[in-house]
């Protein structure tokens, strides 16, 4: 018997997003044509951006994510003379989707922000960031711009900010007698990375099914989202399980696996954009 | 104190460079043989690439890069008006122009300061006579523009009004024309077309002009012009901005033919 009522796909996914999403799940495919655990394409280019001490731009199919690095001196704080400050801002604009309102950084923003911060202190060697202890000590800001919101924005900015850390170079500073901070035309001395460390998301829907990098549209139809991060040592940095969704044991392990393999995926094209320069 | 954002230290500062001979203002060379750096005429505009549609979650985009300005632009609407901003026959226009933090030279904050809350009104100022907004009764059209990188202050507002009526037109919205804008320097009182930063230098007596128009119709939106010049050099760069206006607008609408080809 057919339906009397007949829907084009296009209004069948708007009036009922979750019905749509689940036969295509049933057909072990998602609505986008990937296999459950495959990640969208990925871009990355970098030093596009000639104002900034380093920069990069990284696509996850359409999520866009732009990181500029700009390098500025201040006076070290009482309690660590002896290190710089990283200062990692992600800036979720009312330009890259329609559920963001101008104004200050919303909830999602301020989460991812604060997240980069935390992985940051594994990887920064901030004691190198410093001129003269007590005196003098480099700030790296570093901001991050999405310019279209599709999903997964947080593995992407991590990306995006290693290789706009790995691009940035800055000039050779010195304090003078005077107590001012002179720095040479040059800019010739690049950031250390301690060890690269990259974010692999995954989401969980309906307890069963995994599925690597999720989009915009399958962002609210998802249980849990969880997020791995993984170093080339193979050694965990952060695992972020978020909502209240159940998870087993044998998905959160099969996560760090897959994790691992987009590690290598990832690092090899943050190689050879560093050899394209 | 802004706490959502992560914090640096209180202030911070660009160090001073080694030598102390080294002047902040690069003056622009003088013409070689009648042709500016990069081969270009005093009149010539640096090439465009223009494209919509990029950002996916916008009713309409357009992305573009002049030389090394690029800027960003997504609309988003008709939306319906907010209950607080009353009742409004015709559709309004409501424009956010943003440098990015690191488009620039010098640092910007993440705050929107005086300079681009006026580029806003410029563009919604520019935009407004090409849109039928009687079409449009309590609705609100959202233009959203954010610089990646600034290469000359006036070619990034030129740009970004550029940028912002091709993503109307590739958002649906009724118009009656497109708008295209053009940005020229006064250097050393004789007007070059859409200048970088380094030729457009902000000593005294430097001037700039960006000025939008519709050019089928052939109707200036909006001029703006900075600086002391006599009324024949502006006579003559606003006939210039003129010409570059029409070649601009068939960019425009190439790209827009483009993508629309490309979405069938």
């Amino acid at each position: 018997m057919t339906s009397p009522y007949a829907f084009s796909a296009e209004t069948f996914k708007r009036v009922q997003p979750s019905e749509y999403y689940r036969k295509f799940l049933e057909q072990d495919v998602r609505p986008d044509g990937r296999a459950f655990s495959q990640f969208r394409k990925t871009i990355l280019n970098a030093g596009c951006i000639s104002t900034a001490n380093g920069s990069a731009v990284v696509r996850i199919g359409d999520t866009t994510v732009v990181c500029g690095i700009k390098a500025e001196v201040a006076e070290p704080t009482l309690d660590q003379p002896a290190a710089g400050y990283f200062v990692p801002n992600v800036e979720l604009g009312p330009l890259c989707s329609a559920k963001f309102r101008p104004g200050p950084p919303g909830d999602l923003a301020q989460v991812v922000s604060e997240r980069l911060r935390k992985l940051s202190e594994e990887y920064i060697a901030f004691e190198e960031l410093c001129i003269e202890p007590e005196q003098a000590a480099w700030v790296v800001y570093a901001d991050l711009v999405c310019l279209n919101h599709d999903g997964n924005v947080l593995d992407a900015c991590q990306l995006a900010l290693l290789a706009a850390l790995k691009n940035a170079r800055l000039p050779e500073a010195q304090i003078g007698e005077d107590g001012i901070v002179r720095a040479g035309e040059a800019f010739t001395r690049a950031i250390t990375i301690k060890r690269p460390i990259l974010a692999a998301t995954f989401g969980l829907y309906e307890g069963r099914s995994l599925l690597a990098d999720p989009n915009a549209s399958e962002e609210p139809l998802l249980d849990s989202l969880v997020t791995v991060c993984v170093d080339d040592a193979e050694h965990l940095h952060a695992v972020w399980k978020s909502n209240g969704g159940r998870c087993s044991l044998e998905q959160l392990q099969r996560c760090v696996e897959l994790a691992r393999i987009r590690f290598t995926e990832l690092s090899a094209l943050l190689e050879s954009s560093a050899a394209d320069q | 104190m802004d706490r959502r954002r992560v914090q640096g230290p209180e202030t911070s500062v660009v160090p001073f460079p080694l030598l102390d001979d080294a002047a902040p203002g690069v003056v622009a060379p003088p013409l070689q043989a009648g042709k500016r750096a990069g081969g270009r005429r005093p009149e010539d505009m640096r090439p465009i690439f223009l494209r919509t549609g990029l950002i996916s979650q916008a009713s309409g985009s357009a992305y573009i890069e002049m030389g090394r300005t690029k800027v960003a632009c997504a609309v988003y609407g008709p939306r319906q008006i907010k209950k607080q901003q009353g009742f409004s026959e015709q559709g309004r226009l409501y424009c956010e122009f943003k440098f990015a933090t690191f488009a620039c030279k010098k640092r910007r904050n993440h705050q929107r300061d005086s300079q681009e809350k006026e580029f806003s009104q410029v563009i919604v100022q520019a935009l407004t006579p090409s849109i039928r907004l009687e079409k449009l009764p309590k609705s609100v059209v959202d233009i959203y523009v954010t610089v990646v990188e600034n290469d000359g202050t006036a070619s990034c507002l030129a740009a970004a009004i550029t940028a912002a009526s091709t993503a109307l037109a590739d958002a649906g919205v009724e118009m009656i024309d497109l708008v295209a804008a053009a940005s020229l320097a006064y250097q050393q009182r004789r007007p070059e077309g859409d200048a970088p930063t380094g030729e457009n230098t902000r000593e005294a007596g430097a001037a700039d002009l960006v000025l939008a128009q519709m050019p089928s119709l052939g109707d200036v939106t909006h001029l703006l012009h900075r600086g002391p010049v006599d009324w024949a050099q502006m006579s003559r760069a606003v006939e210039q901005c003129i010409d570059v206006c029409a070649k601009i607008h068939a960019v425009m609408v190439h790209s827009l033919r483009e993508h629309s080809a490309a979405e069938q």
